[in-house]
């Protein structure tokens, strides 16, 4: 009781207090905190999407036989192809593939029922439009895939000896979105944090107000602290928020310990805000700021994880993304959603983001209070 | 004509004062090509996996062997005995096989083994990948050991055309260019737009003679010639490194590089145009552009992957037609006759974009 009473009658108190009404009263910076991250989870989840299905097939069946029917239509049962034109000629589709009118191409020769009846192997013609080569070779082991499979029911007596059985974990159905959003997440809450805490000192800054500040017998780490406190709790909210979006409208699993996950939130918030003051303390305007943040925030985003896996990075990024905290956060992310990971686990990512967020905020905390005396 | 040019001059020689804008319009777009063109491959190579052999025959161990070999997977370090929980759930491999104790015995007696793989779903488009390299694998091995007969019924001819080699960068770095050079030039023209409106110096414009689209016009061919410094410098540099060139006519990308500069140059102006100081502009343009032209352009997944009432969005996206133009010139090299309509597409966006922001700009000006 006692020490709540100092507490309500410290001067940090006070200064808290006059944070959590400027914010309140800051309708852009609410909206700020709201707005972009819901937008952004939405579109992030639903415009990044890796399937590899309906892909346009055009089909040349020069066999024109119940076989060849039945090959293309085993290729197409699936959903990964789909029959989009049948030209006359490979000429024709030949065109076609190279306008991308169409993806993948088949062609069926005349020969093909023949073949089939003889010993002669039957060949079939497959093109796939590898621009994207990313599509064209999950394509191609499909249709290849496909194609055996086809095969060897056409000679059941010819059953082969190893029978791989794959099982997906922790997204079976393989949604797209539960490996997109969960880093969307991280994303979000970095830019948040940062672009935040940054506007709260850059603000007083533009309008003076900083040097008042000074002038009261406040400690420098009064009034960081004070600045710290309301935007850690309005931080959580938005992890709060960006975590029912994700549950709630792309059904994302929360596997893991809800207590630990927001802890992780919270160390990285603390992150984040580290992240915003240093920007304001070396930037000397507001534009400033915002365009140093472009220098800072798209490495940040490009090197963790959240939108292009690291283990395709080239070694070198792999390597320099370990000094970004975002990868390690976005990793506990998708760990405690998706895996239901443990602190057993995630134990490395704690220290790392602990040593983050320590280095950051002695850095600005620092530099502020050397630019104040 | 003449009130343009002036314009124009003006705004060349700000810009030329203005040291860290000078350097932000070219260290910027050098380091998203940087980021975006290397750190940005979809397909994982060198992916950890564990492969728990009970059988430890000749048979498991040439199975492993071969599994490694196809450089595609690497072994990786684990201790432990349940592959899914030392392994894949603390992220050390991304996919385990475990070998039955009769695996050799079992096919040596003419019986089906069952090879059980667990991949870890978290990267969905690794783990289709990871499926479908442990499949073809398996299959090639029983080939190559005999086990099954090599002629199977049915052959596939796989070809993959213009891209044979399946080099991502390819498909990344023709799609970066679209990315920086619609960020990028419509950065600068909006903070240029909503300086003079900040400084207050866009009322001297009100109170003169020039007309809204004449002012429009003369910025957008100031940052023209700057955007053009920017592509020769962006588009050279991200050919000399990651060794791409035209594969066809050039022409239509050259073309469509100016048309699409003017069009995320006249979104700059128009973003100016609305913003009431520089830090809002910045934001806007940051804010959308990296959403329509990252997200909503196909630059990263094909664009039919994206659900309905979204997709309509995508095709008000002038990146997305510039990413399918500067494909085509480095990859598929159909020339004119694939590209013209994403040419005809940039022309209008351009023009209804000026049109927008020279309505808004002429609400605010005296009448007559």
């Amino acid at each position: 009781m006692k020490l709540l009473r100092r507490l309500i009658e410290s001067r940090f108190w006070a200064l808290t207090v006059k944070e959590i009404g400027q914010i309140l009263r800051n309708k852009q910076l609410i909206f700020l905190l709201v707005f972009p991250p819901t937008i952004q989870l939405l579109i992030f989840g639903l415009a990044l999407n890796p399937d590899v299905q309906n892909l346009k097939l055009g089909v040349v069946d020069y066999s024109n036989t119940p076989m060849s029917r039945e090959l293309v239509s085993a290729l197409t049962a699936n959903g990964v192809f789909r029959v989009d034109r049948a030209p006359p000629n490979e000429q024709i589709l030949g065109e076609q593939v190279r306008r991308g009118e169409i993806i993948t191409g088949l062609v069926i020769p005349p020969t093909f029922n023949r073949d089939l009846k003889s010993d002669h192997p039957a060949e079939v013609q497959v093109l796939i439009d590898a621009v994207d080569a990313n599509t064209a070779g999950i394509a191609s082991g499909y249709a290849a895939q496909i194609i055996n499979h086809f095969s060897q029911q056409l000679a059941p007596q010819n059953q082969a000896p190893i029978e791989t059985q794959v099982t997906i974990l922790y997204n079976p159905g393989l949604i797209s979105s539960w490996f997109i959003v969960p880093g969307v997440l991280g994303l979000v809450l970095n830019l948040g944090s940062s672009l935040v805490s940054t506007s709260a000192i850059v603000r007083e800054k533009d309008t003076g107000t900083l040097e008042q500040l000074l002038m009261t017998p406040a400690a420098a780490w009064e009034i960081i602290l004070a600045k710290v406190v309301p935007l850690f709790v309005l931080l959580l909210g938005e992890v709060m928020l960006a975590v029912t979006v994700a549950t709630l409208v792309f059904h994302v699993p929360f596997r893991g310990n809800f207590f630990l996950f927001m802890g992780f939130s919270g160390l990285y918030i603390c992150v984040g805000i580290g992240i915003g003051f240093l920007l304001a303390t070396v930037s000397r305007s507001q534009q400033q700021a915002i365009l140093t943040s472009f220098f800072i925030n798209l490495p940040l985003i490009q090197l963790s994880g959240a939108i292009a896996p690291i283990e395709s990075m080239p070694r070198f990024f792999q390597i320099l993304s370990l000094f970004n905290p975002l990868r390690h956060y976005v990793k506990v992310v998708r760990g405690v959603l998706l895996k239901g990971n443990g602190l057993e686990v995630l134990y490395p990512e704690a220290i790392a983001l602990t040593a983050f967020a320590v280095a950051l905020l002695a850095i600005s905390t620092y530099k502020f209070r050397t630019q104040l005396s | 004509m003449k009130r343009i040019l002036a314009q124009c001059t003006k705004e060349l020689a700000q810009f030329r004062r203005d040291r860290l804008t000078l350097a932000l319009a070219f260290i910027l777009p050098v380091m998203t090509l940087f980021i975006f063109g290397f750190a940005i491959r979809l397909e994982a190579k060198n992916i950890a996996i564990v492969v728990q052999d009970f059988d430890r025959s000749n048979l498991s161990r040439r199975y492993t062997e071969g599994l490694y070999q196809t450089n595609q997977f690497v072994p990786a370090q684990w201790s432990g005995d349940d592959p899914m929980q030392d392994a894949l759930d603390r992220g050390i491999a991304k996919a385990a096989v475990i070998i039955p104790p009769d695996f050799s015995r079992g096919i040596a007696a003419g019986k089906t083994s069952q090879l059980q793989v667990l991949i870890d779903g978290t990267d969905v488009n690794n783990a289709r990948v990871i499926k479908n390299s442990i499949q073809a694998f398996t299959r090639s091995f029983l080939q190559d050991q005999n086990l099954m007969s090599g002629t199977s019924k049915i052959t596939p001819r796989l070809r993959l055309w213009f891209n044979p080699g399946r080099r991502e960068s390819l498909y990344i770095v023709p799609g970066v260019f679209g990315v920086i050079l619609a960020i990028y030039p419509s950065l600068l023209a909006a903070l240029a737009m909503s300086r003079e409106k900040e400084q207050g110096t866009i009322l001297q414009a009100y109170a003169s003679s020039i007309s809204a689209a004449e002012l429009l016009l003369g910025k957008c061919l100031a940052y023209l010639v700057v955007g053009i410094g920017q592509a020769i410098f962006v588009i050279g540099l991200g050919c000399a490194i990651f060794r791409i060139w035209f594969v066809g006519d050039p022409s239509p990308f050259l073309i469509g590089t100016g048309i699409f500069l003017i069009a995320s140059i006249m979104f700059g102006l128009l973003i100016g145009v609305r913003a009431n100081n520089r830090s809002v502009a910045v934001q806007g343009v940051a804010t959308a552009g990296f959403l329509l032209a990252l997200l909503l352009s196909g630059f990263i997944y094909p664009l039919s992957n994206i659900p309905f009432p979204l997709s309509l969005v995508t095709n008000i996206v002038p990146a997305r037609y510039f990413i399918e133009i500067s494909r085509d010139a480095f990859v598929r090299g159909t020339g004119w006759e694939g590209v013209w309509v994403a040419q005809v597409c940039l022309v209008v966006l351009a023009f209804v974009l000026f049109n927008i922001a020279r309505r808004i700009l002429g609400r605010m000006q005296l009448p007559g």
